[in-house]
């Protein structure tokens, strides 16, 4: 049975903005953020850390050019 | 048909205001209410002016549905509801939503007036135009007089031209041989890919190919990153692009001029995630896209067949690959397929040709020092290939990326204008692309440190000056200004293309919001991006032009110059391959090298026919291809267009 998230073309991205106190931690925030959205296998596009905290956009990759795509299953 | 327009907000009015100015255009009679009245007030009015059909406006979205579930409750006691037509708008309303409540519409901000119209007249054709709006392909390029302005240009052009035609007159190479066998081949086919796919392959093709080729068509044996497709994926790809064209809308992205035409270029490395990357680009306004192939590819002697899809960037170009993209394209949009850098250049401008391409994209210079093809290679395949794309009306592209490598703008315009003038004497239509970059020979001269709009200008009013050939800025507009934040891409994208709308150039290509970042595949997503900023970057500036500062015509003059030295030296060299080899169009020192691959692959013989049958041996008999090509319907394949 189709999933919404069988769905997504190629990849999911989740941008948001995050309170840390460095950009290392921020780094290890969204990781612990992705594993518990059950997406361990991500990339950090963008990371942005100042002041309160960081502004980031993160990805997790479904399909990518080459592989049996979910959306032709 | 009277109507009656109620504001239920406490001040604002604005958009019924609007709306009764427009319907009154129309012809019909309104009645508004102030704003800060009751819901009773609105029934009592209606009752009173005995209007046939009431608006009610709310612009504050909170509590929406609980207000206008009040609104049918007070009309329906007042014994308005059932008597009258009644519509709701606002900017938290939408058509489900009125609908769900019992009214008879409901309309959201961005509403055209049309709409509204034909929702009054219960005519849904009135808003047809708006609703299902029709985009035909555009005549491109737009009409140029293609020739070169500068007198002095013109003559340095003429002889190194002139020079090039005699220097590769009796030369051919292993692609010229393949590209005449190919073409041979889908003439007798008469184009079908099932035929084409199922032809015995000939000693004669497998002759001019690198072992990679021999095995693939021998053994079976992809190149590590390469697949081939299964048929049930072909048939489950073709279903979903059914259901995205039956979906479709088409979009305009630009506001008031016709000018520049928004290309996207793909190659994913698939041709299915390709094609569904193209069916986004096509909904978010895109006008053309552009097939880039695999490194590897332009490196290889031959090309492989069938479907074929690659783990990494690039898609490979095989006949049934191109054929499967161009089955997915809207009848609108326009399809380029490089050619241009490598050793199958005369063969992809022949499939290229075959199915109907738009256009394609050849350019001999940076393809020799800066693609990796031999200077000498390239020019035989590169004169042969502009040949072909005379023969089936396609016009060429010229890419000038040597700039990312730090090639001096003067000396790729150089290239790229003995490109246009070698094309023009082969009867092609040729298409300048100069790159709107912050390349490295920019950096280091410090020359967009204030800004980048002057040299940006400088580069294309110099170009404009010299001659009037179509202009595309690519690949893409703005590159080396993007960083890997979305929002700071697609402004940068959309600020560029603002600024090619005031240059007047014919077309340009976008970036993706996915532009600077390196470690994964572009997304649609990351397209659907910088098309919308694009979009509002020509809503916003209209017909309004970006200006630049006098510094624009100094360099614009620095450029100018430049070009006509460079083309002086160009002269002066042995040949062109000479000027090549030598790097007078790009150097060492400006980061570029004379490509290797090839090298020593020029035969000194008599050509193959022009057009025509080759003399094919079967006697190698390729095996079965492992999946047909039923899905690919027939029909779509284009006539072959042949001057």
């Amino acid at each position: 049975m189709t999933t919404a998230r069988d769905t997504i073309v190629d990849a999911l991205d989740i941008e948001s903005f995050i309170l840390c106190e460095s950009e290392k931690e921020a780094k290890e925030l969204i990781g612990k953020l992705m594993q518990s959205l059950g997406l361990p296998r991500f990339v950090i596009v963008s990371l942005d850390f100042n002041g309160p905290g960081a502004h980031f956009r993160v990805r997790a990759y479904m399909n990518k050019p080459g592989d049996n795509y979910t959306w032709l299953q | 048909m009277k109507i009656l327009l109620a504001p239920l907000d406490p001040v604002h009015d604005a958009g019924l205001k609007l709306i009764k100015r427009k319907l009154e255009a129309l012809g019909y009679p309104c009645v508004l209410l102030p704003p800060d009245i009751t819901v009773e007030e609105i029934g009592e009015a209606a009752i009173a002016e005995k209007v046939d059909m009431i608006f009610v406006g709310r612009t504050v979205g909170y509590g929406v549905e609980q207000l206008f579930r009040r609104v049918r409750h007070v009309l329906t006691v007042q014994g308005v509801f059932d008597k009258v037509r009644v519509a709701i708008g606002g900017m938290a309303v939408t058509d489900e939503l009125a609908k769900s409540l019992g009214f008879e519409a409901g309309y959201g901000p961005h509403t055209k007036i049309e709409e509204i119209h034909a929702m009054i007249e219960k005519n849904p054709e009135l808003a047809r135009h708006i609703t299902h709006p029709v985009k035909n392909k555009p005549k491109f390029p737009f009409p140029h007089d293609n020739t070169v302005k500068n007198s002095t240009t013109k003559n340095l052009l003429d002889e190194i031209v002139d020079g090039i035609l005699d220097w590769t007159a009796d030369k051919s190479s292993p692609g010229v041989v393949r590209a005449h066998i190919t073409e041979s081949q889908l003439q007798d086919v008469k184009g079908s890919v099932e035929s084409y796919t199922a032809l015995p392959f000939t000693r004669d093709y497998l002759a001019q190919c690198d072992e990679s080729v021999v095995d693939f068509f021998q053994k079976n044996i992809c190149p590590p990153s390469v697949r081939q497709i299964t048929q049930k994926e072909v048939d489950a790809y073709i279903n979903r692009i059914d259901i995205a064209k039956r979906n479709f809308h088409p979009r305009v992205l630009r506001h008031g001029r016709e000018k520049p035409l928004v290309f996207v270029q793909y190659g994913t490395g698939c041709p299915m995630m390709d094609g569904m990357h193209i069916k986004v680009a096509e909904s978010w306004g895109a006008d053309g896209v552009l097939h880039f192939d695999p490194a590897w590819g332009a490196r290889t002697e031959g090309l492989m067949d069938g479907f074929l899809t690659n783990a990494e960037d690039g898609t490979p170009v095989t006949y049934a690959n191109l054929s499967l993209i161009r089955r997915s394209l809207d009848a609108a949009t326009l399809w380029t397929v490089r050619a241009h850098r490598g050793l199958n250049t005369p063969e992809i401008a022949v499939l290229s040709g075959f199915l109907g391409a738009d256009m394609t994209k050849i350019n001999i210079v940076y393809g020799s020092i800066c693609g990796g093809t031999d200077p000498a290679r390239l020019t035989v395949d590169g004169v042969d290939a502009i040949r072909t794309a005379t023969r089936y009306n396609m016009p060429f592209d010229i890419p000038t990326n040597e700039e990312l490598a730090g090639v001096p703008p003067h000396k790729a315009f150089a290239g790229m204008l003995i490109m246009a003038q070698l094309g023009r004497r082969l009867g092609a239509q040729p298409i300048l692309k100069p790159l709107l970059c912050h390349g490295p020979y920019i950096m280091v001269n410090e020359l967009m440190e204030q800004n980048y709009v002057d040299y940006n200008f400088a580069k294309i009013r110099a170009l404009q000056a010299l001659a009037d050939f179509p202009i595309w800025p690519g690949e893409p507009i703005g590159f080396m200004t993007h960083t890997e934040e979305k929002e700071q891409s697609a402004t940068t994208t959309a600020l560029h293309a603002a600024m090619c709308s005031t240059l007047g150039v014919d077309a340009i290509t976008t970036a993706s919001t996915d532009e600077a970042f390196s470690r994964g595949p572009i997304t649609a997503d990351g397209r659907v991006g910088s098309l919308r900023a694009m979009e509002e970057a020509f809503r916003f500036f209209g017909e309004t032009d970006v200006a630049p500062t006098k510094k624009a015509d100094e360099w614009r003059d620095d450029i100018i110059a430049g070009i006509n030295r460079t083309l002086e030296a160009v002269t002066e060299a042995p040949s062109f391959v000479d000027a090549l080899y030598q790097g007078i169009l790009g150097d060492k020192a400006d980061g570029v090298y004379p490509g290797r691959a090839g090298k020593n692959s020029v035969v000194t013989a008599p050509k193959p026919k022009a057009v025509g049958r080759w003399d094919v041996t079967p006697a190698i008999v390729r095996k079965k291809p492992v999946l047909t090509v039923k899905a690919v319907t027939p029909g779509v394949l284009p006539a072959r267009r042949r001057r």
